[in-house]
């Protein structure tokens, strides 16, 4: 399958601030990437790049054989990306079907009335054609913002975080109801998003942002079994964090000590253990942890614990972990890690808050 | 902050004045339609002569219907116009009062003040026709004015003017309506541009040679002489006075008359009198340029210097009555349009 | 639902308020009721469709033309990175300090068969008369438009910049995105989305023009304006002048209610923009002639006959009267300051009172208390002598009953008629002005504090006022302005020896020797200067 989208070496920077560094991305077709990452790591700089609202400082970007790089700016308008905002950008003046028309000027008035009616059915929007935007729900809303969108048949569609105004309730079946969309069309897209679980049914591919960079690509699988540093399991919480002590091979912690082969150690480095909580038992014996907070789930009881001694140099806080057994809050209890392939991750700071 | 801001604007505004006047007794209230700068020296030498002081509003418009409005609590004593059209509109509507005065009964001419004493001219000015020098020494009536000769070649300020519609006025008693319609038709179609500007600006444009002929009053004419800049312009034109040969010019006063009302009738006397005396008459006469009415009272050196003329003895009641007739011909000959 | 402010007084105190400020135009418009049919027949059958094609056309015209004048403007400040930008942000408004018919003087002045510039033409090229040579006549219908709309432009200039740079800028990505160039983002989005904006100011624009008289009179234009003074002057008919003013009013409201009506459906979301505008990039050429277009405009509306205006002043110094002068200027900032006072007291009052109270009816009083400013002074005048001369009458008669002195005319032949003009006419710029700042105040602003548990009164006084302080003093500067321009209600309406700079300069101008009351003048547009410097710093803290 041919790449719809490759990006090399891309760098922009904004009013002298580099936003993004060396990004290398690439898309084939129909493929839907989700794109995470902290607030503020250039997620939304990226999308406005390959939108063309921004200029990039180094690098390329190829859509379909289009090269857009230093000495060939091509202009938002010419790039043939959709995009849907984050509060959809819908024009208030304009009715469904005019804000759906909106880009089609080239094609006769017979071929848009026919494109904008497939989409209007496609979309389920037909009853609101007349209507105008501040009349629709949000979920509406975001359907005309689709429509609009794919109308121009765009060669990529870019959204920013496109579900984040909708009710939670809907939330998943619209997600569901426009991937079966966008696959079904074999559209190419890229959305922005905060928030892991939307990558994890929505999307094909996930890279992970982190001060301007992607510091992992993959499907979600790979990323979520192997994340490739503290940072990507840290944002897309896969596990708490053990503080652990190691000497050649020997890792030591407060829920009990292991060897690792393959671990090549830096001097000065700091290790953290990536905790997944079906790694945790609860056995009996001295107690080592004590229950801080209790939530109620549909897995069962998740509880965050903390290490009785604080005063210990592994001390840890926060540790996440279910049980079908209910324990009280502030009950000592005595965990133990089940052996299993375990991954440390080397960190710089000894705070990190999830 | 609001608080404080709202309340120094309204201690600066409470601050800055009380909202009605006060007026003491020895003052004399006058609504003019007459321009400040004409009235205000004669208004100086009667307080330095009596005491008394004047209040003047001056306004060209509006001032019947205020006047009418106050009623009988009309501060005005006095009002002073212009136009015989805006004398009788007063006295119609019976906003006038009768005075007895021995001094106006004597000085103004008959003929120039109201047969039931309600209003008095103090000046009279002719509505002359201002000509290019280059056309040489003519006689000229206003009949001429729609001579298809004179095509393109005519200049005069808005028909709407109280002076051009009482010139229109003297012509339908003269002509009739018929005739004076047919008049102004022709006389419309020889503008060489559309009414417009005062009377300078009449002389101007002959200066600049944009016309040869115009309406334009007498004392205007000497007020353009007298002025250093102007002077180049009235230097290119004639005044002449029209129908000589005939009924002779038109002519229209500036008047004043006692507000029904007049709360200060005794100062508004004294400065009816003062007007019509020898020292205002001549100031009338030396300062605008019009002619005094009162008999013996010299004219300006300029003014005298254009000679005796003959005026028309038409009535100025007969003119005031066709006023209207003479507005709704000029509507009809779409003169201003 | 809400819970909603309910004071009797409060809303009791509106319709007040409401109603003093229509009284004189319902005095009008019933005064108009009673026209003699015999006149208005005949004027039907002479001038009247003349002018009111004439007016209609100004009316054309001078729109058209604020809206080529201000909207270009506007975009190119606001969407373009044109390099002289942030100058012209502010010198675009200048012309607002200048009077029709000042301006209207001075070009007259210079343009004229007999100003200086033909003048020269004719020695330049030895031309001998009119008919030599074709030179424009500037005392044209279409030259009033021109000056009205130099000196008006600015209206529209100032609200479309802001609706330009309210809009959410990703609407013009999203454009973009659709394939859309510059160019077509400008005219298919931004420029519908600034249609209330552009509608709003050209109606203002309308309204003003429609009640000039004072230039259009100097221009020998004859507009609907000119029907009702000759009327009501030539003809002596009050009623049936009255009666084309009501028709005259009619007209300008049905226009704006239409428009109104027309874009009722469609409801403009102001987004607080989060990012900066992306500009549209101009080439050197688009540079040249952008900076070209507003600059001339700066030039005509403002600095060229303000340095006429000065120039005049110098020469002219040596016979300058002071005192009266100072006098007059004393007279323009006391009324002035008394109208923008009151006015944006009021506007506050009646704004606030729509706000809060919630109801559907809220809307009227504010509505009613605008209308005043569609009427020509004169006519205005008229209407308040006709409104309070009874009053008068009514108080005098009862001091005497009761054994008092007579008070006199306190109310007709006061200041307090010719402030009451003032704000009668100016309230709509205060209602406009006070209006579009309460809309940027959240509505949950509204209760969030009664959640905290203030009062309604506290709510207003801790969270409101503060809020609308801006607006509050942008409205007061505003109709400061307006009214110190001002001229037939004053000319009319003024006590005793009362002048004000603006009667003053008139009394010049219609002697035809502006010069000699250029300082005047100059004083007029200085003042004029004030609101724009307030506006343009109020721009620099946000």
């Amino acid at each position: 399958m041919s790449d719809i989208l490759t990006i090399n070496q891309l760098s922009v920077s904004l009013q002298k601030n580099t936003i993004l560094a060396d990004i290398n991305l690439s898309l084939t077709s129909g493929e839907i990437l989700g794109l995470v990452g902290p607030s503020g790591c250039g997620k939304t700089t990226l999308l406005n790049t390959i939108a063309g609202f921004n200029q990039l400082n180094s690098g390329s970007i190829i859509i379909d054989k289009l090269c857009i790089n230093n000495t060939n700016p091509v202009p938002a308008e010419k790039r043939n990306v959709g995009v849907i905002f984050q509060d959809y950008a819908l024009f208030p003046h304009l009715t469904v079907w005019q804000n759906i028309a909106f880009g089609l000027s080239k094609e006769t008035k017979e071929e848009q009335k026919l494109r904008i009616e497939k989409l209007l059915i496609l979309l389920g929007l037909m009853p609101q054609a007349q209507k105008f935007p501040h009349q629709l729900s949000g979920g509406q809303q975001q359907r005309v913002a689709i429509a609009r969108s794919l109308a121009v048949r765009p060669k990529i569609l870019l959204l920013d975080e496109p579900f984040s105004n909708i009710d939670a309730r809907l939330r998943n079946g619209l997600m569901i109801e426009l991937r079966h969309l966008l696959k079904s069309l074999n559209i190419s897209a890229i959305f922005v998003t905060h928030n892991k679980d939307e990558v994890f049914s929505f999307a094909d591919k996930i890279a992970l942002m982190h001060h301007g960079k992607i510091i992992q690509a993959g499907t979600p699988r790979e990323v979520f079994d192997h994340p490739n540093c503290w940072q990507v399991a840290d944002f897309l919480q896969i596990g708490s964090w053990l503080p652990v002590n190691v000497r050649e091979k020997q890792v030591s912690t407060v829920l009990g000590d292991f060897t690792v082969e393959d671990l090549i150690l830096n001097n000065g480095e700091h290790f953290v253990l990536l905790v997944k909580p079906q790694y945790i038992s609860l056995i009996p014996g001295n107690a080592n942890s004590v229950v801080k907070h209790i939530s109620f789930t549909e897995h069962g009881y998740h509880y965050l614990l903390s290490s009785i001694d604080s005063s210990d140099p592994l001390a840890f806080e926060d540790l996440s972990f279910y049980s079908q057994s209910l324990l009280s809050l502030e009950q000592e209890v005595r965990l133990q890690l089940i052996p299993h392939s375990y991954q440390l991750f080397a960190h710089q700071t000894h705070s990190f808050s999830t | 902050m609001f608080k404080t801001l709202l309340t120094k604007f309204t201690l600066l505004t409470c601050a800055i004045i009380p909202l009605s006047f006060a007026y003491a007794a020895d003052e004399v209230n006058v609504y003019s339609y007459r321009q400040a700068n004409l009235v205000k020296p004669l208004f100086d030498v009667f307080t330095k002569q009596t005491g008394i002081k004047v209040n003047v509003v001056f306004a060209k418009n509006g001032m019947a219907e205020r006047l009418a409005r106050e009623g009988e609590h009309s501060p005005a004593d006095i009002l002073l116009t212009t136009d015989i059209s805006r004398l009788v509109e007063l006295q119609d509507k019976q906003l006038l009062q009768p005075v007895k005065s021995i001094v106006l009964e004597t000085h103004v001419p008959a003929h120039l003040q109201s047969s039931d004493d309600t209003w008095f001219a103090l000046t009279t000015r002719v509505r002359n026709i201002y000509s290019a020098k280059r056309l040489g020494n003519i006689s000229i009536n206003y009949e001429d004015l729609s001579d298809p000769k004179w095509q393109g070649r005519v200049c005069t300020r808005s028909g709407k003017h109280p002076y051009t519609v009482a010139l229109v006025s003297s012509m339908i008693a003269e002509h009739g309506e018929v005739k004076t319609l047919e008049w102004l038709k022709g006389f419309k179609a020889n503008l060489a541009r559309k009414p417009q500007g005062n009377d300078r600006g009449q002389v101007q444009a002959i200066h600049q040679n944009l016309c040869d002929l115009s309406l334009g009053n007498s004392y205007y004419f000497g007020k353009i002489l007298t002025n250093p800049e102007q002077k180049v312009w009235a230097d290119e034109v004639n005044i002449n006075f029209p129908n000589q040969g005939n009924r002779g010019a038109h002519i229209n006063i500036s008047g004043v008359a006692m507000a029904k009302y007049a709360p200060n009738r005794a100062h508004a006397l004294a400065l009816m009198e003062f007007l019509i005396s020898e020292k205002a008459q001549q100031l009338y006469a030396e300062t605008n340029m019009e002619y005094p009415v009162r008999e013996g009272v010299p004219l300006s050196q300029l003014v005298a210097s254009w000679g005796a003329f003959k005026a028309d003895n038409l009535s100025l009641v007969t003119i005031a009555k066709h006023h209207k007739n003479a507005i709704k011909l000029i509507d009809q000959a779409k003169f201003d349009l | 639902m809400i819970s909603r402010v309910n004071y009797p007084i409060w809303s009791i105190t509106s319709w007040l308020i409401a109603l003093a400020l229509m009284a004189p135009v319902a005095v009008m418009v019933f005064s108009g009721l009673t026209a003699n049919s015999d006149t208005l027949t005949h004027l039907w059958q002479t001038v009247l469709p003349h002018y009111v094609v004439n007016t209609l056309l100004l009316a054309l015209y001078v729109v058209v033309l604020v809206i080529l004048f201000g909207v270009p403007t506007a975009a190119i400040v606001s969407l373009t990175n044109l390099k002289t930008r942030n100058v012209l942000r502010w010198a675009l408004l200048l012309p607002l300090a200048m009077p029709a018919y000042v301006i209207a003087y001075l070009y007259t002045d210079l343009f004229d068969y007999a100003g200086p510039i033909q003048r020269q033409l004719r020695a330049l090229f030895s031309w001998q008369s009119p008919n030599d040579y074709w030179f424009f006549d500037l005392r044209t219908l279409t030259g009033a438009a021109v000056m009205i709309a130099l000196v008006l432009f600015p209206y529209v200039y100032m609200l479309v910049r802001t609706a330009f740079e309210h809009q959410d800028p990703q609407l013009i990505k999203a454009g973009k995105s659709l394939g859309l160039s510059d160019k077509q983002c400008f005219l298919r989005i931004s420029l519908p989305l600034a249609r209330p904006a552009i509608a709003v100011s050209a109606s203002l624009v309308l309204m003003e023009t429609l009640a000039d008289f004072a230039t259009v009179q100097y221009f020998a234009v004859n507009t609907l304006t000119t029907a009702v003074y000759d009327t009501w002057l030539e003809y002596g008919e009050l009623s049936t002048a009255n009666a084309i003013a009501s028709l005259l009013m009619i007209m300008v409201l049905l226009s704006v209610a239409a428009e109104y009506r027309a874009r009722a459906h469609q409801r403009h979301q102001l987004s607080a923009s989060k990012e900066p505008l992306t500009m549209i990039i101009l080439t050197p050429i688009q540079q040249i002639i952008g900076n070209i277009y507003c600059w001339l405009l700066v030039l005509a509306g403002f600095i060229f006959p303000f340095v006429l205006l000065l120039d005049m002043t110098i020469q002219y110094l040596d016979s300058t009267e002071f005192e009266q002068l100072i006098q007059a200027g004393m007279n323009s900032l006391k009324v002035s300051i008394y109208a923008a006072t009151i006015a944006s007291i009021l506007a506050l009052f009646l704004v606030l009172y729509r706000r809060l109270s919630g109801v559907k009816r809220s809307e009227v009083p504010l509505l009613l208390s605008g209308y005043g400013y569609a009427i020509p002074g004169t006519v205005l005048a008229m209407a308040l002598l006709a409104t309070f001369g009874p009053l008068d009458h009514w108080i005098n008669d009862l001091a005497v009953w009761l054994n008092l002195s007579k008070p006199g005319l306190v109310l007709s032949g006061s200041l307090f008629a010719v402030i009451f003009a003032l704000i009668t006419r100016f309230s709509a710029i205060a209602n406009g002005t006070i209006t579009s700042g309460i809309t940027k105040i959240p509505q949950s602003l509204d209760i969030a504090p009664e959640s905290l548990g203030v009062g309604k009164l506290h709510t207003v006084l801790k969270v409101h006022l503060p809020l609308l302080k801006s607006s509050f003093i942008v409205a007061w500067l505003l109709v400061f302005v307006e009214a110190m321009k001002e001229l037939p209600a004053v000319l009319v309406l003024r006590p005793f020896n009362f002048d004000t700079l603006s009667t003053q300069v008139y009394q010049m101008i219609s002697d035809e020797r502006l010069e000699q009351g250029a300082i005047g003048a100059l004083f007029i547009v200085l003042f004029g200067l004030l609101p724009i410097i307030v506006l343009n710093k109020k721009e620099k803290i946000h």
